[in-house]
């Protein structure tokens, strides 16, 4: 199955074409680079499929399906309940001196014993037998209010980016986005969190089941620390690592997820030439690993070298598409890399 | 790997000390009543470093959730009421209470950063104030919510004589807070919370539901805050007017986080103590001594130290901001464990 494929992905920042009507397709297993001069939309691009943008025009699909998701019955459902609830609470509070005043002063004398079934069935009486337009109207409005603020959240939530995340798809950031001041076993974990399951109950008292979960993962995150080569740096804060290591953390943190897709913006950016042959090491090892890798990059040796096939973008367009020796031999590539020589 | 006593574990422990210590000191250096107070903000305090240490959301308005804390204890135990809870019944329940306040509040803040959220947190604030002052009804109004009922243990009522018991009570109640926090802090909850803070992009693109997070943070906050809003009352054995949680509260709860350390347990505690310590003991104990001393005029209020309060707690704002950011005891990247 096609991990990735975008159908005339197009991004628009109010009249500048970011993105303009792409199409390529990802499969498994496969390392896939996207390159283009600076301020092409390769960036742009990543964030259309990662959920950070919305794409203007177009679909992405993951995994066969598309990024946004339908709308399902339960979701109807909570918008009814959302509707039901915030309308009788908003009723409730704007009638809270009435319906005070009826259940509990009327009823209650004191040091007397209080009737609790009377007063219930008088906050039901009295809630009901209230003029319509006291009890009606705070029960719509509040209603129309929560019902429309459970399908804001969800309408958000459907291509939000955490969504995206937890069916897949993990990124690394071309400005390095760690988090400097947690450790680098934690940066990992953070990664990991989508998958665990142990909840605040189980945080709070200490419950079996967050010591397993602890124990896993962070076995877990020690050996993919080891797989990028920062074991021995586990315990110190990420914002103490190196340029060129911070990568590798973030890749690290993009693999914890158990990605089936990684995108990388811009790996190499900042490395030296060793560190680049190790980066390529580290990218074939991902690949081999059983993840796909899309891949940004401006480093010639290093896109020739590990991908598969190239997308070329010059100017948010899509001027070419396919292996490394049809894009090597492709004279408008050359061309957008190097300046025509009309140019000189 | 060998146990060794953390920051936090000292200072609780030399804290069990002080009404033994106050055994032996002449009345005028006793501390313990004082101390009190200090436990009580150090309750507050800890919730409110939940939500604007750890998730770094500004929040203005904890006092809000601790009027709303004192004022659930009160309606649930005074006896011009019908309900007529116990007191730990009754404390027990402002804890959910708080909690669903803070997602009352959460819910609709949830997009907002920054100075936004501090704004509006700062008018919750203010609104719940003037609701539990207009809704004379229910809470009647300026007067308050009296008497409240103290703790009672194998059935017998505490008095006021009762100092110590209340001493420890709130030392305890203080110890629970703090081992809770901690348990949330190391588990995947708080590395959402810290993630959050450092980079929102960075932890929704892996996958953290940022607004799901950021909620818990809220009634976590608010929880905590509304349990040490009872907790006061019942000390008062009144909720007070409600103008007794003003905006005053929720800066002196942001002080003590910020003069402490910001997103640290143990910088909370020194936090409380420097901060409420000036305040209801230092600025206290120099009046009685002035005063007994014929230092200073009756006349003229510059000269009293209890005066002072504000100046200082600026001045040590000022001075922590500018000399130590990150607070007296700031937070360790966490080691792992194993």
């Amino acid at each position: 199955m096609t991990v990735l494929r975008t159908r005339g992905v197009t991004v628009r920042f109010g009249g500048l074409v970011a993105v303009e009507n792409v199409h390529f397709a990802v499969e498994p297993r496969q390392i896939y680079a996207v390159i283009g001069p600076n301020g092409a939309g390769k960036t742009t691009l990543f964030n259309a499929v990662t959920g950070i943008y919305a794409p203007s025009e177009g679909v992405v699909e993951l995994n066969g399906r598309e990024q946004v998701d339908p709308l399902t019955k339960l979701m109807v459902l909570r918008f009814v309940v959302a509707f039901v609830s915030i309308g009788i609470g908003t009723a409730i509070a704007v009638n809270i001196e009435t319906l005070w005043t009826a259940t509990i002063v009327d009823h209650y004398t004191f040091a007397q014993p209080f009737p609790w079934a009377l007063a219930i069935g008088e906050f039901w009486s009295t809630l009901w037998n209230m003029p319509r337009t006291d009890s009606l109207i705070p029960l719509v409005l509040g209603g129309a209010v929560g019902c429309a603020a459970a399908f804001v959240s969800w309408w958000r939530g459907r291509r939000a980016p955490d969504h995206i995340a937890r069916s897949g798809v993990a990124r690394t950031f071309q400005n390095i986005r760690l988090f400097n001041e947690l450790s680098l076993v934690q940066n990992v974990l953070v990664g990991m969190d989508h998958r665990m399951r142990a909840g605040f109950l189980s945080a709070l008292f200490r419950l079996p089941r967050f010591f397993s979960e602890r124990r896993k993962f962070h076995a877990e995150a020690g050996q993919l620390l080891e797989f990028v080569g920062l074991g021995s740096r586990a315990d110190n804060a990420a914002g103490s690592l190196p340029y060129g290591l911070r990568r590798r953390l973030e890749i690290a943190r993009a693999l914890a997820g158990k990605p089936t897709m990684i995108l990388l913006d811009e790996p190499a950016a900042g490395m030296n030439p060793s560190e680049v042959v190790d980066l390529m090491a580290l990218i074939r090892r991902v690949r081999d690993a059983g993840t796909t890798v899309v891949l940004i990059e401006h480093h010639m040796r290093l896109v020739m070298g590990v991908s598969d096939r190239i997308l070329v973008l010059q100017y948010g367009k899509q001027i070419a598409e396919g292996t490394p020796a049809e894009i090597r031999s492709n004279p408008k590539c050359v061309e957008a890399y190097l300046g025509s020589e009309d140019h000189g | 790997m060998r146990w060794r006593p953390g920051p936090i574990f000292i200072i609780l422990a030399l804290a069990t000390c002080i009404p033994l210590l106050d055994q032996i000191l002449p009345v005028e250096l006793q501390l313990s009543e004082a101390v009190r107070g200090v436990f009580l903000y150090a309750i507050l305090a800890l919730g409110l470093n939940v939500v604007t240490g750890y998730a770094g959301l500004l929040n203005l308005g904890i006092a809000a959730f601790m009027a709303i804390g004192a004022y659930t204890f009160g309606i649930l135990t005074c006896e011009i009421y019908p309900f007529q809870l116990g007191f730990w019944s009754a404390l027990g329940l402002t804890i959910p209470i708080g909690a669903l306040a803070g997602f009352i509040l959460g819910a609709p803040t949830l997009g907002l950063r920054g100075d936004y959220l501090a704004i509006v947190t700062l008018g919750f604030g203010e609104i719940v104030q003037d609701v539990l002052k207009n809704l004379d009804v229910v809470t009647k109004g300026t007067q308050g919510i009296n008497p409240l009922p103290a703790p009672t243990f194998g059935g017998h009522e505490w008095t006021a004589d009762d100092e110590y018991k209340w001493y420890y009570l709130l030392l305890a109640l203080l110890v629970v807070t703090v081992i809770a926090i901690r348990n949330l802090e190391r588990s995947r909850l708080g590395r959402a919370w810290f993630s959050i803070r450092e980079d929102e992009i960075a932890s929704r693109s892996m996958g953290i539901r940022v607004e799901r997070i950021k909620m818990i943070a809220f009634a976590t906050a608010a929880a905590i805050a509304a349990m040490a809003g009872g907790l006061s009352a019942s000390i008062l054995s009144s909720t007070g007017e409600p103008s007794n949680y003003d905006f005053q509260i929720s800066i002196l709860a942001l002080c003590i986080v910020i003069v402490g350390g910001i997103g640290s347990i143990a910088g909370v505690l020194v936090g409380a103590l420097v901060m409420v310590g000036l305040n209801s003991i230092v600025l206290v104990k120099a009046t009685a001594w002035m005063a007994a001393h014929g230092i200073g005029s009756q006349g003229n209020v510059l000269l009293s130290p209890n005066n002072w309060k504000f100046l200082i707690f600026g001045l040590a704002l000022v001075l922590a901001v500018r000399l130590k950011p990150s607070g007296l005891v700031p937070p360790r990247i966490e080691r792992a464990p194993q």
